[in-house]
């Protein structure tokens, strides 16, 4: 506890840190800088995660280039804060235009748009915004309380068990993709099959490279990133024209009734639960939060028929439990050193930028930006419920842009975000080809996020299973002789099992529906 | 990829889901594109692995994969293939292209480009993929390009340094010698910005009987 405490308080003192700037016309002034660029990493991620359309990866991905220039604390703090703009960004678009931003927003479309129908949107942004913060605040203690003791597990991983690990985090994703569990898998095989493009490692060896000099580095994830979910995702919208149902209504009051608060404050606390606990899970477990905590929220309900009439606890629990979520899945990154989902594996990318490798030995070689993030995302959420809400009205005219103008501006954040990161004109010709890509893959039925899981998995499980392989002098009985290991393989076959069941397949495809 | 998929399955025949039939042919054609590529590779042992044992194997799942897909088209009611479109997908890639050539110059055998930077880079890039969609006005494309490749040379270049080239080396000589490199950069972008302000002023005079909506409402929109 004492640790904890200290532990927090550098972290904070991190945050809080003032740092001589030169200013032009007034000279060196300390100024607190982190705090700054946590602001400005909101505000931006708000910015670009309320546009219809972008969702947080495209959104990180984009905005990678603004942090360059900063120290590598700075830049991860003001990532961070990209981050939960991003998030909150995506659920105002989810309450205001039923468009959600991304997989975890879906929910929060069934009755937060139906509360902004009648005219209750500025209660529905409301309690988003403070079940979020609510949400925050615990995970941050929770990371914070779990952080050190998960550190030490790392440390007893050998190869074996990390391999296992991310078998199981594989698992989880294909069990968790929307649509049928063959195509996932299929895309996740896809996903680790590219991860091998490039020059081998052990033997150095070319593979899969056309004999192209750019390819032999590998596929940069950025390129593959942004191509899937930046590009893909412009080519596809631009095949629907349907109406943008931006709520005509007014935006009413921000701060919910005090009736309100009663009826969210219990399902904000469920979903802090459940949304903090499956984020955890490797394989984007964070997805399933919202879901889960608007299944529970209808079953305890005293009348179910109200969901999806505008029931604020529906808003309330699953916008908890993504938030919740979007935080601890910065748990097994921090302590592993494996990357949950697409976003993380972007902040790996993002780290390994300014030098710092993502694992264990993060809390012990560099303290101060462990402690430093960790505090930072406390400050992030208690900035969005500051800015964003009295901001409500920036963010709805900007939702109101019609997408013939707002495609060509995605389009140049995106060339110009991926040219800087290596400045190689081939990078840009890439996403086009992985746009392609991934338009084609989401016309045939394809989700390119488990292709994307597979991809930042891929290189850290061909590595070491071939370093288990080593050890075990080529023998496969390692991963079941290995107790750990074998624990981990048992919950992902047990997983798969139980979603290929015909009566589990079945409520699954219903709870996707939904 | 999808360009040169069928636009529509036939419905009926003994093809009863034409979306599951051509994405598994797909997956085939991908793994053995990977087992093609990895033919020459030598595959090592489970004590030492070799290069290729990890891509043949995950080829092969593919492949399997794309085999349960294309039994399950043919045994299993399913989904028709979506249509698609071709003026989105040709155009949008052309601007990201025509943005990759003139960023920082392209030499590949006989086709050269110099470096032209940001300065024509973006608004190329935005003007060209406007024409995505066939809502497309030119002029409020022509503003946007302007303001916004303004602003980026304002906020990456001024802001942020960072190294991607602005404009031309014959464009910077154009200004008098004693410029610094920030000044010119600081007036070229205002240019562009005013280029843009009076684009906008001079559409508003011409039709002001009608309101341009600049910001209009939702029925506009397509997403």
């Amino acid at each position: 506890m004492g640790d904890l405490i200290s532990n927090l308080s550098l972290g904070f003192g991190v945050v809080f840190q003032f740092v001589p700037v030169d200013v032009p016309g007034i000279g060196v002034v300390p100024l607190p800088m982190n705090i700054f660029l946590c602001f400005v990493g909101c505000l931006v991620g708000t910015l670009i995660g309320v546009l219809p359309g972008v969702g947080p990866v495209a959104s990180i991905a984009m905005l990678l280039p603004i942090t360059f220039k900063f120290d590598p604390v700075g830049a991860l703090i003001m990532l961070a804060g990209i981050y939960y703009g991003a998030q909150y960004g995506g659920s105002t678009t989810a309450i205001l235009v039923n468009i959600p931003g991304e997989a975890t927003s879906v929910v929060t479309t069934l009755d937060g748009h139906q509360m902004a129908r009648r005219g209750r949107a500025g209660v529905a942004l409301g309690i988003a915004a403070i079940g979020s913060f609510f949400a925050g605040c615990v995970a941050t203690v929770f990371i914070a309380a779990l952080g050190a003791p998960l550190t030490k597990l790392a440390l007893i991983f050998g190869p074996a068990e990390y391999f296992s690990l991310m078998v199981m985090g594989l698992v989880f994703a294909v069990v968790l993709a929307r649509g049928s569990i063959l195509r996932a898998g299929a895309m996740i095989f896809f996903g680790i099959l590219l991860s091998t493009v490039g020059t081998d490692l052990e033997t150095g060896q070319e593979r899969m490279t056309f004999g192209m000099q750019f390819l032999s580095d590998g596929i940069d994830f950025a390129v593959l990133a942004m191509g899937l979910f930046g590009i893909a995702e412009i080519l596809r919208n631009l095949d629907h024209t349907e109406v943008r149902d931006v709520v005509k209504q007014a935006i009413g009051r921000l701060l919910p009734g005090w009736q309100d608060f009663k009826d969210s404050a219990l399902p904000i606390l469920r979903g802090t639960f459940i949304g903090g606990t499956l984020g955890i899970l490797p394989g984007n477990g964070a997805v399933l939060g919202p879901f889960a905590s608007y299944t529970v929220e209808k079953k305890l309900a005293k009348d179910p028929r109200r969901f999806g009439q505008g029931a604020i606890e529906g808003v309330a629990g699953p916008e908890s439990a993504n938030n919740a979520g979007a935080q601890t899945s910065f748990i097994p990154l921090l302590t592993l050193g494996i990357p949950p989902n697409a976003v993380m594996a972007l902040m790996v990318g993002a780290m390994t930028i300014h030098g710092i490798v993502p694992g264990p030995q993060v809390m012990t070689k560099n303290a101060n930006l462990f402690w430093g993030m960790i505090a930072s995302m406390w400050v992030g959420n208690l900035m969005l419920l500051v800015i964003n809400l009295p901001m409500i009205g920036v963010w709805v005219r900007l939702l109101k842009v019609p997408y013939r103008l707002m495609f060509p501006a995605i389009l140049m954040f995106c060339c110009i975000g991926i040219y800087s990161i290596n400045s190689l004109p081939t990078d840009v010709f890439f996403i086009a080809m992985f746009g392609l890509i991934g338009y084609a893959l989401i016309k045939f039925g394809f989700e390119p996020a488990p292709l994307l899981l597979g991809f930042v998995l891929g290189k850290l499980m061909e590595e070491n299973l071939r370093r288990a392989l080593i050890i075990s002098r080529g023998d496969m009985m390692t991963f079941v002789e290995r107790p750990v290991s074998a624990g981990l393989l048992a919950v992902a076959i047990a997983l798969l099992a139980i979603a290929l069941l015909p009566s589990i397949r079945k409520g699954r495809d219903e709870v996707f529906v939904e | 990829m999808a360009v040169d998929a069928e636009r529509s399955g036939t419905p009926g025949g003994f093809v009863r889901g034409p979306q599951s039939l051509v994405s598994g042919l797909v997956l085939i054609a991908l793994a053995a594109l990977a087992l093609w590529l990895t033919r020459d590779l030598p595959q090592g042992t489970l004590r030492a692995m070799g290069p290729a044992m990890l891509p043949r194997w995950l080829a092969i799942a593919v492949g399997l994969c794309g085999i349960a897909l294309v039994v399950a088209g043919l045994v299993r009611d399913g989904h028709q293939l979506e249509g698609y479109s071709l003026r989105g997908a040709s155009v949008v890639v052309t601007a990201i292209l025509l943005f990759g050539v003139a960023i920082r110059g392209f030499d590949f055998q006989a086709f050269k480009v110099p470096t032209l930077g940001l300065m024509i880079a973006g608004p190329l890039a935005i003007f060209v993929s406007g024409f995505a969609t066939p809502e497309v006005r030119a002029r409020e494309l022509l503003i946007l390009a302007l303001s916004l490749t303004g602003l980026c040379m304002l906020l990456f270049g001024d802001l942020l340094n960072l190294p991607i080239p602005m404009y031309p080396q014959a464009f910077a000589d154009l200004y008098p010698a004693g410029w610094s490199s920030d000044g010119r950069l600081r007036m070229t972008a205002a240019v562009f910005l005013g280029l843009a302000v009076l684009i906008y002023l001079a559409g508003r005079r011409t039709a002001s009987r009608e309101p341009i909506d600049v910001v209009p409402d939702e029925h506009a929109g397509t997403v």
